[in-house]
């Protein structure tokens, strides 16, 4: 069984996406309760498609225990709309026959959850978006899930394979990086992919950037200045006209 | 006029009210369309009938499309899948696409709820549209409809433009788009069309299947759909002290650490009737309960005051305190979202803040009292 962990980088330090941590956790996690029991050992690779530094994440994930690494090397855009993302990360996925992609159900930045779903139907899988857990009891042939709602509610589905989830913080604790893999990592080879042999010709985006905005403010946001004291002392004369204290 | 369709939302048989939201979304859009085409001129080009289609999928659609019909003058779609019985991605995404085709509307119109962001990605993608995620706003330009979605843990707004004469899937925030709709007068027309949904087949990329030795195959496995719905579960999340309370101190990630839970606690008891809530980092951390989350995947609430410590105002925290009178946050970071969405700003490290509150020596305090009071 083959897992495909799609990963991102993300943010001014380069971290790796928060719900994409959540992720490859859960495809390691897979990994360990059930490898040995079906007929074919289970694999975990991640790919990421972004700058240089990018293969920062993929050290890491090699640290935490993903097998292989793949990188598109891209420039920086501040907007890459999800589906030219998703059609780059199904051209790597097709390569190899993977039973289970997993994605963050967001991405911290662009905060899309489009690529994961949209990554399925280019593929042809079928997709469950905002999982919270997730098993294969039976066989290698599908996964049972829960799928998280609004109110608290869940669903349990059972889908079969090969699939796409996009996973949701919480589902498990993501791992720290083992010292002793994160020195073997540094000899293992990431597999680096340049867009250009990908995608001779650019993919066609239906979607265009123009700018970027504050939000609007929604109350009077009035600050509050001073020393510490100043400041609770403002706070308790506020909430004490308004008779909350 | 090209059209707009409304995909209902709908969850356990009945309409969820984010619908009503998605249609006033609609209105807005034809509103703007029509002022382009109609500079100047007003009302009784609005009046056009038919731009607004309401879709409404389900086993047997009459009873939730009249009960829409009842609200709004739209014309609705009871979209017949025989056997729908509870949402299912593959269902929704093969029978919409199929009638969407025959529209060929210029919108497509999905909530972004846990519903929206499992199908509607993957319909754009079958209809060949554009697709947006998240809007919270849509106005124009001199080129056409713009749309506005949060990035960047919504310290910014994204403005986007769809490509022209390419139809456009937008998934709508919940909560920002006012369900003000125009009285209505007149009953929407209402059409029932039956799309049965086909088994998808034959994409399974594994020939064999090892099965586990110890567990027999399940014989659900064996059906022809992709994906079977099998139960709703619910957590035990009904929270009566978050939600009754009149005063709700919060923690989020800014706390730093689950030892820092008490000062947080001890903050809540310098008030009456007050409850301590919670971002959902720390409650997948594990460091509070799940019935302490705010947000939208835990409780709305409306307390009088709520005091967000450390939490940084991403729009799913957010849709959570929407209803609450005051909102004061405590933040170390100037630039933090929820600095727009308070009515008080105490930039300051919350913990340091905190101590100093419970350390304010009483005397010095104003007594001020509002003159109707008691005391
Ligand atoms: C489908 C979906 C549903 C979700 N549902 C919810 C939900 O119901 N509720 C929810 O809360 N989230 C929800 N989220 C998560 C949400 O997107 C954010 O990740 C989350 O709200 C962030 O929590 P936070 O503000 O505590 O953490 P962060 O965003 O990390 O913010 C921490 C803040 O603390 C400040 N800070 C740091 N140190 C200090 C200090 N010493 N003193 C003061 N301030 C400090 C920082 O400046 C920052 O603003 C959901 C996400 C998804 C994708
Ligand atoms: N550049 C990228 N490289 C690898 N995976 C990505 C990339 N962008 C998005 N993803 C995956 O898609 C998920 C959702 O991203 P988004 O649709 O941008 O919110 C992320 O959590 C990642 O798993």
């Amino acid at each position: 069984m083959n897992i495909l962990v799609c990963i991102k980088q993300v943010g001014d330090n380069g971290d790796m996406n928060r719900f994409d941590a959540f992720a490859l956790e859960e495809a390691l996690g897979l990994k360990e309760q059930y490898d040995g029991q079906f007929l074919e050992p289970i694999f975990v690779d991640v790919v990421t498609i972004g700058g240089q530094a990018a293969s920062e994440i993929i050290r890491r994930a090699f640290g935490m225990g993903a097998d292989k690494g793949f990188h598109i090397v891209t420039r920086k855009t501040v907007y890459v709309p999800p589906f030219v993302t998703a059609s780059k990360l199904a051209a790597v996925a097709a390569k190899t026959p993977y039973d289970l992609i997993l994605t963050g159900i967001m991405s911290e930045d662009l905060m899309e959850g489009q690529t994961g779903p949209m990554l399925a139907e280019i593929m042809g899988f079928p997709c469950a978006a905002g999982v919270v857990k997730t098993g294969l009891p039976t066989n290698d042939n599908a996964v049972f899930l829960e799928r998280e709602m609004e109110n608290g509610f869940r669903e349990s589905l059972e889908i079969r394979l090969p699939a796409v989830l996009t996973i949701q913080a919480g589902i498990n604790t993501p791992r720290y990086p083992s010292l002793s893999k994160m020195l073997a990592a540094r000899q293992k080879k990431i597999i680096t992919l340049a867009e250009t042999d990908l995608f001779p010709e650019p993919i066609q985006a239906k979607e265009s950037y123009l700018s970027m905005e504050y939000p609007e403010k929604t109350r009077a946001g009035h600050e509050i200045k001073g020393t510490l004291a100043d400041q609770a002392k403002q706070l308790f004369n506020f909430l004490r006209k308004k008779d909350l204290i | 006029m090209t059209q707009i369709v409304i995909i209902a939302e709908i969850f356990q048989g009945m309409i969820r009210p984010v619908t009503f939201e998605l249609a006033a979304a609609a209105l807005k859009i034809k509103k703007l369309n029509m002022e382009k085409k109609y500079p100047g001129k007003k009302t009784p080009q609005m009046e056009i009938p038919g731009v607004v289609k309401i879709i409404v999928p389900a086993d047997d659609p009459l009873p939730l499309a009249d009960e829409i019909s009842k609200r709004m003058d739209f014309d609705v779609i009871g979209l017949r899948i025989p056997g729908l019985k509870t949402y299912n991605s593959d269902i929704y995404k093969q029978c919409l696409s199929q009638l969407i085709k025959k529209i060929k509307p210029s919108h497509i119109l999905a909530a972004n709820t846990s519903q929206g962001r499992d199908f509607a990605p993957g319909l754009a993608v079958r209809l060949k549209a554009a697709s947006i995620s998240g809007v919270n706003q849509i106005r124009s330009d001199d080129q056409g409809l713009i749309y506005s979605r949060p990035v960047l843990g919504n310290t910014r707004n994204m403005i986007i433009r769809s490509m022209p004469d390419t139809p456009v899937v937008l998934t709508l925030m919940p909560g920002v788009f006012k369900q003000d709709l125009p009285d209505n007068k007149k009953k929407g027309k209402i059409e029932i069309c039956e799309i049965p949904f086909t088994p998808v087949s034959g994409t399974t990329a594994k020939l064999k299947e090892s099965s586990r030795i110890d567990k027999p195959v399940s014989a659900k496995s064996n059906s022809k759909n992709r994906i079977l719905h099998q139960q709703i579960l619910q957590k035990s999340c009904e929270n009566p002290a978050l939600k009754g309370a009149q005063i709700v101190v919060a923690a989020g990630r800014g706390i730093g650490k689950q030892e820092n839970l008490e000062a947080i606690f001890k903050f809540a008891k310098c008030f009456s009737s007050s409850a301590v809530g919670a971002s959902r980092p720390l409650v997948d951390l594990g460091w509070i309960g799940y019935e302490h989350q705010v947000g939208i995947t835990g409780a709305a609430i409306s307390p009088k005051l709520y005091i967000a410590c450390g939490i940084s105002g991403s729009s799913q925290h957010l849709a959570g305190i929407k209803d609450a009178e005051v909102v004061v946050s405590i933040n170390k970071n100037p630039a933090a979202p929820i600095f727009r969405h308070s009515d008080l700003c105490i930039q300051a490290e919350a913990l340091e803040f905190i101590q100093a509150f419970l350390e304010l020596p009483r005397a010095d305090l104003v007594t001020y009292r509002p003159a109707n009071n008691k005391a």
